[in-house]
C-alpha cells in the first residue's frame, strides 16, 4: 500500500473523512501577476506539454514551472521539492513518492516541517489524483504534528498542468474546491498556490 | 526485458556494437551556441533548487527539459522534443519501454515521427549507469527511423545528471562515447553538441 493506491474512496473511508464536495475554497481569491519570464516561458512550453501528452511532460513543461515562480514570489522563505520519497506510516499505507511538495521552511536540501501544499500531476484528469492527494495531506498532517509544528490547515492540487483543481483539509473535513481552472488563468492559478502558503485560504 | 534492464555490457554483446575508443574527446571542434536570456535566466532560477532536491525528476524538470526545448526554439520548432513517451520498437529483443527525452527531426509534435536523433537518458547522479539504457534506446531509433524509410547516418545520445552531460554516437553498429564530462556551467558548449547532432554535422 502506498499514496497511489489510494482513491477518494478509499481514502475517504480509511480516515474517516467529512467530505465538502462542492466547497468554494477559491473563487475570492485575487489573481497574482506572472513574471515576465514565467509568462514567456509557458508560452513556449504549454502548447509542447498538451502534443506530447505524458504527466512527465507535463510536470516539465508546467508545473514545476509554476511551483518554482511560486519560491520567487516568496523570495526562496518556502521550499520546493519534486519527486521525494515521503514515507510517513507504512501500517496506514502512507508511504511513497510525492510528485511535488510545498514547505514553508525555507531550508532546501532536505524536507522540513511545516508541509503546506501537495501537488499531486495526472495525466488526463484532475480528478484521478484526488484520492491520492488526501493521502498525501493527511501523512503531511502527521508530519507536521509530529515536529510540534501542526497548521489548521493543508492544502492539496490535483492537476494535469493544463487543469488545476484544489483541496483543502482541515482535521478531518476535506474541502474540495468546486472550481476547476484551466492554465489560461494562470494568474489565478498563482494567486490561489500563493494564499495557500500564506495560510488565508 | 526493456531499455531500462541493459547495461552497457549486454548492449554491446546483445546487439553487436564496438565500441571505438576515440584517442581525443569526439566534441572539442564544435563551435558553441549562446544560450537565450530566457535559459540563462531559467538555469540562474532553477539550478540551486535541482541540486538541493537532488531527484532525477527534479534535475529532468529544472534543467534538461529546459535545454532541450531551448534547443527546439533554435531551430525555430522545425525539430521535435518529447518526455517520457513509450517507444516501442522491437519486444523481442527488449527494445521497448519509456525513454526519459528523444528528439526528433521531424516537426510532427503529436506523434513521434522519423528520423529520431538525439536519445537523453536522465541519472540521479552517475551517467554511466545511464549508457546501456541509452545505447538501447539509440539502437532502437535505428530500426524506428529504418522502418520508417527514414535512415540517417547517425543517431546521438547523451545521459546527464542535468548539470553534467556525456554524448555519444552511434554509427552502425560503431558506438562513440566521449571521453569528456560537460558541466551545464558550460551550458553553450552542451547547447553547441546537441545541435551540431540536430545538424548531423558531429
Amino acid at each position: 500500500m502506498a499514496y497511489s493506491n489510494f482513491t477518494l474512496e478509499t481514502v475517504r473511508k480509511m480516515f474517516q473523512l467529512d467530505t465538502d464536495e462542492a466547497a468554494d475554497i477559491s473563487s475570492g481569491i485575487a489573481p497574482m501577476a506572472l513574471s515576465e519570464y514565467l509568462t514567456t516561458t509557458l508560452a513556449r512550453k504549454v502548447p509542447l506539454a498538451l502534443a506530447i501528452g505524458t504527466e512527465k511532460a507535463s510536470s516539465e513543461l508546467i508545473v514545476a514551472d509554476i511551483l518554482v515562480e511560486l519560491r520567487e514570489k516568496f523570495e526562496h522563505r518556502i521550499s520546493f521539492f519534486s519527486g521525494i520519497d515521503f514515507s510517513i506510516d507504512a501500517e496506514s499505507g502512507l508511504t511513497g513518492v510525492c510528485d511535488f511538495l510545498i514547505s514553508l521552511s525555507p531550508t532546501q536540501f532536505h524536507l522540513e516541517a511545516p508541509i503546506i501544499v501537495l501537488v499531486e500531476a495526472k495525466k488526463d484528469n484532475p480528478v484521478l489524483g484526488f484520492g491520492q492527494c488526501v493521502a498525501e495531506m493527511l501523512a503531511a498532517q502527521r508530519f507536521n504534528a509530529e515536529r510540534g509544528n501542526d497548521l489548521p490547515w493543508i492544502y492539496g492540487a490535483a492537476t494535469t498542468g493544463t487543469m488545476w483543481q484544489f483541496l483543502k483539509l482541515e482535521a478531518q473535513k476535506l474541502y474540495i474546491d468546486r472550481a476547476v481552472y484551466s492554465i489560461g488563468q494562470c494568474d489565478k492559478i498563482l494567486g490561489i498556490l500563493s494564499s495557500m502558503v500564506e495560510q488565508k485560504v | 526485458m526493456a531499455y531500462s534492464n541493459f547495461t552497457l555490457a549486454d548492449v554491446k554483446k546483445v546487439f553487436q556494437i564496438e565500441e571505438t575508443v576515440a584517442a581525443e574527446n569526439l566534441f572539442s571542434e564544435i563551435e558553441p551556441v549562446i544560450p537565450s536570456s530566457v535559459l540563462t535566466a531559467v538555469l540562474e532560477r532553477n539550478m540551486q533548487v535541482a541540486l538541493a532536491v537532488n531527484t532525477e525528476k527534479a534535475k529532468s524538470e529544472l534543467i534538461v527539459a529546459n535545454v532541450l526545448i531551448e534547443l527546439r526554439e533554435k531551430f525555430e520548432r522545425r525539430i521535435s522534443v518529447f518526455s517520457g513517451i513509450e517507444f516501442n520498437v522491437d519486444a523481442e529483443n527488449g527494445l521497448t519501454g519509456v525513454c526519459d527525452f528523444l528528439v526528433s527531426l521531424s516537426p510532427a509534435r503529436f506523434v513521434l515521427e522519423a528520423p529520431v536523433i538525439i536519445l537523453v537518458e536522465a541519472k540521479k547522479d552517475d551517467l554511466t549507469v545511464g549508457l546501456g539504457q541509452c545505447v538501447a534506446e539509440m539502437h532502437a531509433a535505428q530500426h524506428f527511423n529504418t522502418e520508417n524509410g527514414n535512415d540517417i547516418p547517425c543517431v546521438y545520445g547523451a545521459t546527464t545528471s542535468g548539470t553534467e552531460w556525456l554524448f555519444l554516437k552511434l554509427e552502425g553498429q560503431r558506438l562513440y562515447i566521449d571521453t569528456e564530462f560537460y558541466s551545464i556551467h558550460a551550458c553553450d558548449k552542451i547547447l553547441g553538441i546537441l545541435a551540431s547532432m540536430v545538424e548531423q554535422k558531429a
